[in-house]
């Protein structure tokens, strides 16, 4: 999958369409591949509706530069109204999935007008205060749920013209799964190179450049902000009907540290860093699991050890020991 | 290459199948570890402790029993995991529950698969709604029962005429205050509600709400407050600085040993209820409660709480359903616990309301000596 990120442009269109089609076509197998057992669908199915989540703030982290504590906000958002339209309105997954981003540009939009103008610690604790007003109102609002959540939620149903997809299973829901990270793949692939992509990292990265070309921090800020939350929302959206249950624990710090773990881990402004992150922290829980509280002294551990010794993450571990690997006249000039 | 796989696969299942095939698998999903870590470690001892004592009288159809036990971290995202992963270890049942939204969130997953699930001791009443699980089994006391016990005890033995609410302000607070009276509709209370009182979760201090009930002087004082750590000890302290007379009637299950422990002889004439003590009538005088209190002191040192006995009353009752049908199918024995009496629990004769809940027993007690978390059983009419 690396290669559709990497995109070399020598490759051409036709040539990365095909290795993609492959690589797609493998990934519904990868559960089978894997033993087909309910255990492989669900852990995968997990990991790709995970990954989307953690996309919606790697592009706020490796392209703002900035910590957002909020993103559980749009996560919860995206689950609490796809359980809440299908479960009151029996409305199909397309029209929820829509509603979804529609939430999520509003809720966006209007924190990123309010965090405008906020830098680093202020926006992370501006956009963490949004999101404990958020469960706030979940836990407290009857009429959504409240402390409860919402139980009963049906089978994603998907009309497609003449036939409609119908999935509640682990099986049923990894092709969308798949589907939908793909797509995120493209989505943050394309955003990479667009005009937005560069533009933000400069604004980042050399803002006196930024400010001679004419660029206005403020609105690159917001649009990419505006643009990360429907992603996460898309996830939140999907977890809804794998779960069948949505509940105020959505904004639980699970999946804030999950999100911002699976960045950092393998290195930002990587384009499959979040999923491979994602992969590996949630392998280890499921599979090499050492109890709780254990999981929890890892998860830190690893998640102070990589930002105080590797910032860059464990690409930046393995680009140390390549460099450090090649003979002195190989060494590239520094 | 797939093939090589999928033969590894088969080769590696084949060897571990003889050993497996043989045992009955009881999976356990409750949180151990955090704060609810030792709450969840005794409902799991519990059910190992009874395990045990079924594979001494030689198991099970024939068959050995095995536990299965697995840490929920009172996270609803894990315990989906958890259940996924008995569902690939092929667990014949599954007890579990402590939280409500871990429940909720556990139980499609596991009635998709087609796996017998029992709640433990998760209360909220969407749990039997039957949406998530149409053959939901839980042991515990729901909230309609607890309002009932309390709201009879108030209005027919207390005979309290002018009654107050100290109520926390959430699902929970409310959801019991409103039940409560709607009990004292069925039960054509005379009386009248003179004030509600409200407080949040995280409330310590309760000077303003408690002025105002010793100024309303009500008979008694319902008062539901799930913070037992902390908020509840202080409610309890601040209401005897405060020297109020009315009756402080406690919401069912708060009195909790850390209330104890910390406002100790505070809590001297408090009127609460709970569905188990084991030294308490009417459990003192069942032959069953008895055996499983002596073997859980013998085996963890401690006394056995309600809930080790929701623990161990979930396996007798899953035990004796599966005998009596000879099967592990999931309907059948659902069918067989739904709606009928289960004999030889640590509760006595088990019965289950249709839609799954254990219809419990109370005891209405009164705080003799709070330090020592001494209780007397009250009578009940």
């Amino acid at each position: 999958m690396t290669a559709i990120g990497q995109g070399r442009p020598a490759s051409g269109p036709a040539l990365r369409a095909t290795v993609f089609v492959v690589l797609a076509v493998i990934g519904l197998f990868l559960p089978r591949l894997l033993g087909g057992t309910s255990v492989a669908y669900s852990t995968l199915t997990t990991i790709a509706i995970f990954a989307v989540m953690c996309y919606g703030i790697d592009i706020v982290l490796s392209y703002l530069g900035e910590v957002s504590l909020g993103h559980t906000l749009f996560w919860a958002i995206g689950g609490y109204t796809a359980a809440n339209l299908s479960v009151k309105y029996g409305l199909n997954g397309w029209s929820t999935a829509l509603a979804t981003i529609a939430l999520c540009v509003v809720a966006a939009g209007f924190l990123g007008a309010v965090t405008l103008r906020t830098r680093e610690f202020v926006f992370s604790l501006v956009t963490y205060a949004a999101a404990v007003v958020g469960y706030e109102i979940a836990f407290n609002w009857d009429a959504i749920g409240g402390s409860d959540g919402i139980v009963g939620i049906s089978a994603l149903k998907l009309p497609f013209g003449v036939a409609t997809f119908s999935g509640a299973t682990q099986e049923d829901l990894w092709p969308v799964a798949l589907a939908l990270l793909l797509l995120t793949l493209i989505f943050i692939a394309r955003f990479r190179r667009s005009r937005l992509g560069t533009a933000a990292l400069m604004v980042q990265m050399n803002p006196a450049l930024a400010a001679s070309l004419g660029i206005d921090p403020r609105k690159i800020r917001l649009a990419v902000f505006v643009l990360s939350a429907p992603i996460t929302g898309l996830a939140g959206w999907l977890y809804a009907y794998q779960r069948a249950y949505v509940g105020p624990d959505m904004f639980e710090t699970y999946f804030l540290v999950l999100m911002l773990t699976s960045v950092v881990l393998v290195g930002r402004r990587v384009l499959v860093g979040p999923l491979i992150g994602t992969a590996l922290l949630i392998a280890q829980q499921n599979l090499f699991s050492l109890g709780g509280d254990w999981n929890k002294i890892i998860l830190g551990a690893v998640l102070a050890l990589v930002l105080i010794f590797w910032p860059a993450g464990l690409i930046g571990l393995f680009r140390n020991f390549r460099k450090a690997k090649l003979s002195p006249q190989e060494k590239p000039q520094e | 290459m797939m093939r090589t796989i999928q033969l590894a696969v088969v080769a590696l299942l084949a060897l571990g199948a003889p050993a497996m095939a043989q045992d009955i698998k009881v999976g356990t999903i409750f949180p151990l570890s955090g704060g609810a870590g030792p709450d969840g470690q005794t409902v799991t001892n519990a059910v190992k402790l009874m395990v045990d004592e079924i594979n001494a009288k030689g198991g099970l159809l024939g068959r050995k029993l095995v536990v299965v036990s697995k840490d929920d971290e009172s996270t609803p995202a894990v315990g989906v995991s958890r259940a996924n992963e008995m569902i690939a270890e092929k667990a014949d049942v599954v007890i579990e529950g402590w939280n409500s939204p871990v429940t909720l969130a556990m139980q499609p997953i596991l009635a998709r698969a087609g796996v017998l699930d029992i709640t433990a001791v998760s209360k909220s009443d969407l749990i039997l709604s039957g949406e998530s699980n149409p053959y939901a089994i839980r042991i515990n006391s729901s909230n309609g029962f607890d309002a009932e016990v309390i709201a009879k005890y108030v209005v027919n033995t207390l005979k309290a005429k002018k009654i107050a609410f100290l109520t926390q302000n959430d699902v929970y607070g409310n959801g019991f205050q409103s039940a409560v009276e709607a009990e004292f509709k069925k039960l054509n209370f005379s009386g009248q509600i003179v004030t509600t009182e409200k407080f949040a979760f995280k409330d310590t201090d309760f000077r303003v709400q408690l002025t105002n009930l010793k100024t309303a002087n009500p008979d008694a004082i319902i008062v539901t407050n799930s913070s037992n750590s902390s908020g509840l000890p202080a409610m309890v302290e601040q209401y005897r600085q405060a020297d109020i007379k009315s009756t402080f009637v406690g919401a069912v299950g708060i009195m909790l040993t850390t209330v104890f422990k910390v406002a100790g002889d505070a809590n001297n004439g408090i009127i609460s209820a709970d569905i188990y003590f084991w030294d308490l009538p009417p459990f003192n005088g069942i032959a069953e409660s008895n055996a499983f209190a002596a073997a859980f002191k013998k085996a963890y040192g401690a006394d056995p709480d309600k809930s080790a006995a929701l623990g161990a009353a979930a396996v007798q009752v899953w035990a004796s359903a599966v005998q009596a049908t000879k099967s592990l199918d999931r309907k059948t024995v659902a069918d067989a616990i739904r709606g009928k009496t289960i004999k030889g629990t640590v509760f006595g004769d088990a019965t289950f309301l249709p839609n799954g809940q254990l219809q419990p027993r109370y005891v209405v007690f009164k705080v003799v000596d709070g330090k020592n978390a001494k209780l007397e059983a009250l009578p009940q009419n």
